[in-house]
């Protein structure tokens, strides 16, 4: 096999596993610990995709692929819970804000 | 191996048609349709696809080029979800989130269903991954169903949250394991690494780790459970109840399927893993349990610490311990949904009806119910002879056999330690509160969720006195489990 060796794409991917595993651990917003998480899951997509490049087959690029659609339903869900929870808070916001109304 | 036989997977697409179907009817303008029609849809579902469980029953058959095995281990641990499914959808007759939304709910439901169907099932790792996914975000809506209570979004995110967490760990296992076999399809790991000897390579090693902590995640085992209580809590009640049984029933048979399936060679590693993880739950759940205060935390804390026992079984290995796991699940499904049934009615009535105190002097005043729950709590402690007991003394004999005395002696005092919590609930629930007063505001219990408890309640006693022929069905699950 030609091109870049496998370790590189181990490196990269461990990496990012490891860097969306520090942000879900440091991070308190919501929407940057489902950032993390997506850099986690991307980062076992390129390992994934480099093992399915060092043994010549096609079958990780596909689970890649079935990843990728996962991560954006999980993506559909977290936004839709972070809008419904920042609905609910506005809602107390406005009640604040007649409060001040002259 | 390359057709599709589709008659093979036929339980679980008939399940996924009516999750589908059971959340369109819930969209009709007619106010009838909508309050009938997708509990009708999702129970004619169950029905048809226990059916056709029955009608399946037998030798290995597999589908999709072999992504799928339907066997019995699989269409057993079928039986289990759709039975919990059942429970939980007569639970929701009433319940306010299933009332306004019970297109969503029983949708979700059978969703969820379908996601456990496809791990039971699996016969590759994308196949194992995409059924825990699709459980898992079935159960993430489902436990924010109730949107309008911030404490259930709250638990919603949560989940979202360190569930996707656990997942990713769990693919990069996976990845891992694809990596050092080159294969995605079970059988084909397991040759590759019974011929080539891979066993000591730490690529396999790490994969094996990460898969560990992925699904330790997912069955709430310590110390990966920390969002155990806080969801539990926050969830709308049947949803608690359904999570506890039947999402930690998918996790167990994942466990089964990659450990005891794929990966025999690689025992005596991940079985000290396992079972460190089983002694931790067991440790830390029931501790926990003996403070809490509140119903729902307390069975969210002895849910972790049947994680342990459970895993007891997985680390023990072999037919026996297979076989011990899928009997206690079968227990663990009925006493738990008749602990959670009792909380659920009793939270209609009262507010703060979660909380232990709500229940003192419950049983006095309804007898029926109290004996529900002096069942569940008995069993759930493990006491003969009640269905919880045969489960425990199965699984820790399989792991006396397998030469893990240790571990079924912390078994065995986590059971002990357990009482402490357990007898506390059937204190307040029958000598509890005043004794000539009757506890605030009792209701009407509907008919569906009455019929629910009542059958829960009575199968605790049911599956101890049909253990012999139980235990051989289970038998023969582990068999099929554990044959190449």
């Amino acid at each position: 096999m030609s091109g870049v060796p496998l370790v590189f794409y181990l490196g990269v991917s461990a990496a990012m596993f490891l860097l969306g595993l520090l942000g879900v651990m440091t991070r308190r917003n919501p929407l940057l610990l489902l950032l993390a998480v997506e850099l986690m899951l991307n980062g076992a997509n390129i390992a994934l995709v480099g093992f399915s490049r060092h043994w010549d087959t096609t079958d990780g690029q596909i689970f890649a692929l079935v990843v990728m659609v996962v991560a954006a339903a999980e993506v559909v869900i977290g936004l839709g819970l972070v809008v419904a929870v920042f609905r609910q808070r506005l809602q107390l916001n406005v009640d604040d804000l007649a409060r001040l109304r002259g | 191996m390359s057709h599709l036989n589709v008659v093979a997977a036929l339980p679980l697409i008939i399940v996924a048609a009516a999750g589908v179907l059971a959340m369109g009817t819930g969209l009709f303008d007619s106010q009838r349709v909508r309050r009938y029609a997708p509990t009708g849809v999702a129970v004619a579902g169950i029905v048809a696809a226990f059916v056709a469980i029955v009608v399946l029953w037998g030798d290995r058959e597999e589908a999709f080029g072999g992504s799928l095995r339907t066997d019995r281990f699989s269409l057993l641990l079928s039986a289990i979800f759709l039975a919990a499914a059942l429970l939980v959808i007569a639970l929701g007759w009433h319940e306010s989130a299933a009332v306004d939304r019970r297109g969503e709910f029983a949708g979700l439901i059978m969703v969820a269903v379908a996601g456990m169907m496809l791990v039971a099932s699996a016969g590759d790792l994308i196949t194992l991954f995409l059924g825990i996914e699709t459980l898992s975000m079935s159960l993430y809506v489902l436990c924010a169903l109730e949107v309008w209570r911030e404490r259930s979004l709250e638990s919603g995110l949560k989940y979202l949250i360190t569930g996707a967490v656990g997942s990713a760990v769990l693919l990069y296992g996976l990845a891992l394991l694809f990596g050092a076999t080159g294969a995605l399809d079970f059988a084909t790991i397991g040759q590759q690494l019974e011929l080539t000897g891979l066993t000591a390579d730490p690529l396999v090693i790490a994969a094996m780790a990460l898969i560990v902590v992925g699904l330790a995640f997912k069955a709430s085992a310590a110390p990966f459970h920390m969002w155990t209580p806080d969801v539990y809590e926050g969830a709308p009640t049947t949803v608690t109840a359904f999570m506890s049984t039947a999402t930690k029933a998918a996790a167990l048979a994942a466990f089964l399927r990659i450990f005891q399936g794929v990966l025999p060679e690689l025992a005596a590693d991940w079985q000290a893993a396992i079972a460190a993880i089983a002694v931790a739950s067991i440790v830390i759940g029931n501790i926990a349990a003996l403070v809490q205060t509140n119903m729902k935390r307390l069975l969210a804390y002895s849910s972790v610490a049947h994680a342990g026992y459970l895993l007891i079984g997985v680390a023990a290995g072999g037919i026996r311990g297979a076989e011990a796991v899928a009997y206690y699940l079968i227990a663990y499904l009925a006493m738990t949904m008749t602990a959670f049934a009792v909380v659920i009615i009793r939270e209609r009535e009262v507010e703060n009806g979660e909380q232990l105190e709500a229940l003192a002097g419950y049983g006095r005043a309804r007898p029926v119910l109290g004996i529900a729950m002096t069942l569940a709590m008995l069993s759930l402690a493990g006491f003969p002879p009640l269905a919880g007991f045969v489960g425990k003394f199965l699984l820790f004999g399989s792991a006396v056999e397998a030469g893990m005395t240790w571990l079924a002696l912390v078994g065995a005092a986590g059971s002990v330690v357990s009482l402490g919590y357990y007898l506390r609930v059937l204190g307040v629930l029958w000598l509890g509160g005043r004794e000539d007063a009757q506890p605030a505001r009792m209701l009407a219990v509907p008919g569906p969720v009455l019929a629910a408890t009542a059958t829960a309640a009575l199968s605790i006693i049911l599956l101890a006195l049909l253990a012999t022929p139980l235990i051989d069905i289970s038998r023969g699950a582990a068999e099929a489990l554990l044959a190449p």
